[in-house]
């Protein structure tokens, strides 16, 4: 198991600088210029010459790159060419929010996929199962954005249920106790990570569902009934241990999907996470952060599919992993 | 009876619900209330983040806005935003100025004003400032408005001199609007090449009637008001910009209650949307933009030679005719913008309806195209001459629905008179790498202005801009003699005769054509009294802005 994990790390490791140095080439090799107006306002080209040659860009590719792969090595990631603010800085807190967002929207994801797609096996080819089935085909087939704006323009604008976009209420929520605070945040919260949480309990429930009706006509599950167990402990003890492992397969693909999911559900909301960030950088060519987002991305999606294949070695006593 | 009731056990379902239920009304307890004539949050949807608060290094209109909360200028533009001579300015910090000879003007600073840290405002920060301004280090993309002065000094400690190179009709104009005074003993030991990220550019110190509360990254910016600003109290309390990706998502925040003002709509479709809002009020007021149909008259990558179709004179005048401007501008923003007799927006004082354009005449387009060689000789629909088609691409940013709209609009009405116009959308940041380097052949361009033509013109449209905004590459000498005619005239009635001589002259070498000047449309909670708005800085005068104590909403009497 050790040098089997050794050997999975140094691969994530190789993983993350193939996607620093693609993303840092196509990044310089792409039209556009980072030093620009941001509106419609003349800017002396002398003042754009001068940023460019305090943040480098004056000079060589390879240069920059060799100087961009030290200063990483070090820890730095550098300054943000349209924040003025250190990258890290700003990825610290945008981080959080979206680890927040896509964390409710998984635990919902996968709470709600297991649910509907048990109930669905438990009632197969009833009209509960077919309803849902269709239902699940519907919101997996729909964009993520698209639905976000559905929520938003009805439990938002029209209902006014819940606010149409940030973190918190940013009139009312320092002056709020500690509980107030956390209910701001949780109101918050609700309509992205349900947008999100959504779109992939669908597509879990589906996955859920044939799972275990793969499972329930397995002998064992036979053996169960004809011992005489409640229906409800075959299914939930019995055939559902069985069924998890293809949802356990599902959180390590899940976390990418979200993760780009959220870059739209970020904009929608006005939800000021990763995705934000990283969109707003790219349309301005702000570099630095664009290379640091994307470093963090695919440290993240490593790291979920290695704790996703740990998981699955743990969930599945018949898998063994190479090594061992 | 009661009591003889067997007591279930709570179940985890119903622990859960009832501490939820509390959570939340714990979470509508709020601490204090305020009361009176000072109370009132203000809360702007803005679309983007500021790029910092530091007055001199500013890029960003939504930091400009904020930054102008916190930091004076010496004196400002009034709402006529009449930018020749003294007389329309209001006094800020300075409480009044003199002329000492035609090249020095004397402001004498507001004794009452004060640093929110408590120190006075002197004539060495004014020194301080101009030096600051000027200094290659911070590398302030204001500097440019600076040129003519060639000495900022102080008399003592509240007089403050400024010397000019020469005497113009804008010199008052030059030394006030571009600079905001900073606190020299505050910022005087921050390495000036470093500015733009010292810690002092996102949580600022200034002079203004909001102090700085604070800034959090990505969701809000809050100011509050100066109890003690030497001018006046404001009215309003708080002051919150919410940031939003984009305008849709901003007029959405407006329409649900959860901001109070946006400075432009921009689209009829918003518009409409806020009129049917019960709670929000449109102000119309002058836009500072103006858009065209602009030519590149050099040949794409190859400055040297002219452009194979624009470089006709002839060819753009008769594209020029086969445009129904006033019928785009309707289509697109509705009543809200109009047709400019030149490269102008509405802000400007130059606006002459009476200037001369080519006419929309699309018999005479087609005739003169013909008359340069251009017909359909292979019934295709689409012009050509010595088997060149008369066919070019035009480059609008994605970004832009108005202009990507515009693009549309105008490649049906030049189809109709054999014009092949190829759209290509591209990023807003690669379309400004290729107009700057000329790898285009017709684009749509819009340019926010100052308050003043003079620079905008020059930067532009004369061959001094060429290498700056003079994208075209536009070059007429008369053109550039007479735009140096205007501005250095005294005489308004004058100058403005010879800026409408001016448009006339590129009107009719149509190196492009103007389609659209917008008039701008913000919108505004309906308690908010006494909404001035003007036209160059939309929130200049939030602090004359009032909430009536009746009118007051929750948000309003919050405590921090």
């Amino acid at each position: 198991m050790a040098t089997w994990l050794v050997r999975r790390v140094a691969a994530s490791l190789a993983i993350v600088f193939a996607v620093v140095t693609f993303t840092f080439l196509l990044l310089h090799l792409a039209p556009g210029e980072p030093f620009l107006p941001s509106g419609d306002t003349p800017i002396d080209p002398a003042v754009v010459a001068r940023l460019r040659h305090q943040f480098g860009l004056d000079q060589s590719l390879p240069l920059q790159y060799a100087k961009y792969l030290g200063a990483l090595a070090h820890g730095q990631l550098g300054e943000s060419f349209a924040l003025h603010r250190p990258v890290a800085d700003a990825l610290g807190d945008a981080i959080p929010n979206t680890l927040v967002l896509v964390g409710t929207a998984l635990v919902l994801e996968l709470l709600l996929g297991l649910a509907f797609g048990v109930y669905q096996a438990a009632r197969a080819r009833r009209l509960p199962d077919v309803a849902l089935g269709y239902a699940t085909l519907f919101l997996n087939s729909v964009p993520t954005f698209w639905l976000g704006l559905l929520l938003l323009l009805v439990f938002g604008e029209a209902l006014r249920w819940f606010p149409v976009g940030g973190v918190v209420d940013p009139v009312v929520h320092a002056s709020l106790p500690w509980a107030g605070r956390t209910a701001d945040r949780l109101w918050h919260l609700a309509l992205p990570a349900l947008t999100l949480g959504c779109v992939g309990a669908a597509g879990t429930a589906r996955y859920e569902r044939a799972a275990m009706l793969e499972v329930i006509n397995q002998d064992y599950v036979r053996t169960a009934r004809a011992k005489g167990l409640p229906e409800r402990r075959v299914v939930l003890v019995h055939a559902l241990r069985n069924a998890l492992l293809p949802l356990v397969t599902l959180f390590g693909l899940s976390f990418p999907f979200l993760l780009t999911g959220a870059v739209l559900v970020e904009w929608v909301f006005a939800w000021p996470g990763m995705g934000k960030l990283t969109a707003e950088a790219i349309f301005r060519r702000d570099y630095p952060v664009v290379l640091a987002a994307a470093t963090s991305a695919s440290t993240m999606v490593v790291l979920g599919s290695l704790l996703a294949d740990v998981l699955y070695a743990i969930a599945d006593p018949r898998i063994r992993v190479h090594g061992e | 009876m009661l009591g003889a009731m067997p007591i279930a056990p709570f179940s985890p379902r119903t622990t859960a619900l009832t501490s939820l239920l509390c959570l939340a009304l714990l979470g509508c307890e709020r601490r204090g209330g305020c009361t009176g004539e000072y109370c009132g949050t203000l809360v702007f949807a803005s679309v983007g983040e500021p790029d910092g608060l530091l007055p001199p290094v500013l890029q960003s209109t939504v930091g400009r806005d904020v930054s102008d909360q916190i930091f004076l200028k010496l004196a400002d533009i009034g709402l006529s935003t009449n930018t020749m001579g003294d007389e329309d300015f209001t006094p800020l910090l300075a409480e009044r100025w003199e002329w000492d000879g035609p090249l020095t003007l004397v402001f004498h600073l507001d004794p009452r004003a004060r640093w929110q840290d408590g120190r006075r405002v002197t004539a060495a920060d004014v020194v301080f400032t101009y030096d600051a301004y000027n200094d290659e280090r911070v590398n302030s993309p204001y500097r440019t408005g600076l040129h003519w002065i060639s000495a900022v000094t102080s008399r003592d400690s509240l007089t403050a001199v400024v010397r000019f190179r020469r005497r113009y009709p804008e010199m008052f104009y030059d030394a006030v609007f571009h600079m905001r005074i900073l606190p020299g003993h505050l910022l005087r030991n921050i390495p000036r090449d470093q500015w733009r990220s010292t810690a002092f550019a996102r949580a600022p110190v200034g002079d203004g009637p909001y102090r700085f509360v604070a800034w959090k990254a990505g969701e809000n910016l809050e100011l509050a008001a100066d109890s003690t600003f030497f001018l006046g109290r404001p009215h309003i309390r708080r002051l919150i910009w919410r940031f939003t990706p984009d305008l849709q998502v901003a007029v959405t925040q407006l329409v649900a209650g959860e901001a109070d003002a946006l400075e432009v709509l921009l689209s009829p479709d918003n518009i409409e949307r806020v009129q049917a809002t019960p709670h929000l009020a449109t102000y119309p007021y002058r836009g500072n933009a103006y858009g065209y149909l602009g030519f590149n008259l050099v040949a794409p990558g190859d400055s040297t030679h002219p452009h194979p179709l624009f470089g006709d004179r002839e060819l753009r005048r008769a594209l020029a005719m086969a445009i129904d401007r006033e019928r785009l501008a309707k289509s697109v923003f509705g009543g809200h913008a109009k047709v400019p007799p030149g490269p102008m927006s509405q802000l400007w004082w130059i606006w002459d309806p009476e200037t001369r354009e080519l006419p929309y005449d699309t018999t005479h387009a087609a005739r003169l195209l013909t008359q340069r060689g251009w017909i359909d000789s292979d019934g295709d629909g689409v012009r050509d001459r010595n088997g060149v088609k008369l066919s070019f691409r035009l480059v609008v940013p994605t970004t832009s629905a108005v202009r990507r709209q515009y693009a549309r609009l105008l490649q049906e009405q030049l189809r109709r008179v054999g014009v092949e116009v190829l759209i290509d959308e591209v990023d807003f940041s690669v379309l400004l790498q290729r107009v700057q380097t000329g790898q285009f052949d017709a684009m749509i361009q819009t340019w926010n202005t100052d308050p003043t033509p003079s620079s905008g013109i020059g930067q532009t449209w004369t061959q001094g801009g060429v290498g700056r905004s003079n994208y075209l590459r536009y070059i007429n000498p008369a053109f550039d003699q007479l735009v140096e005619q205007a501005t250095a005239s005294f005489d308004r009635a004058q100058a403005r005769r010879t800026w409408r001589r001016a448009m006339e002259l590129l009107n009719q070498d149509a190196p492009a054509v103007f389609l659209f000047a917008p008039e701008n449309v913000a919108a505004i909670h309906r308690r908010i009294a006494d909404v001035a708005i003007r036209p160059d800085s939309w929130w200049a005068l939030v602090r004359t802005w009032r909430i009536p104590p009746d009118r007051m909403i929750d948000r309003d009497r919050v405590e921090r």
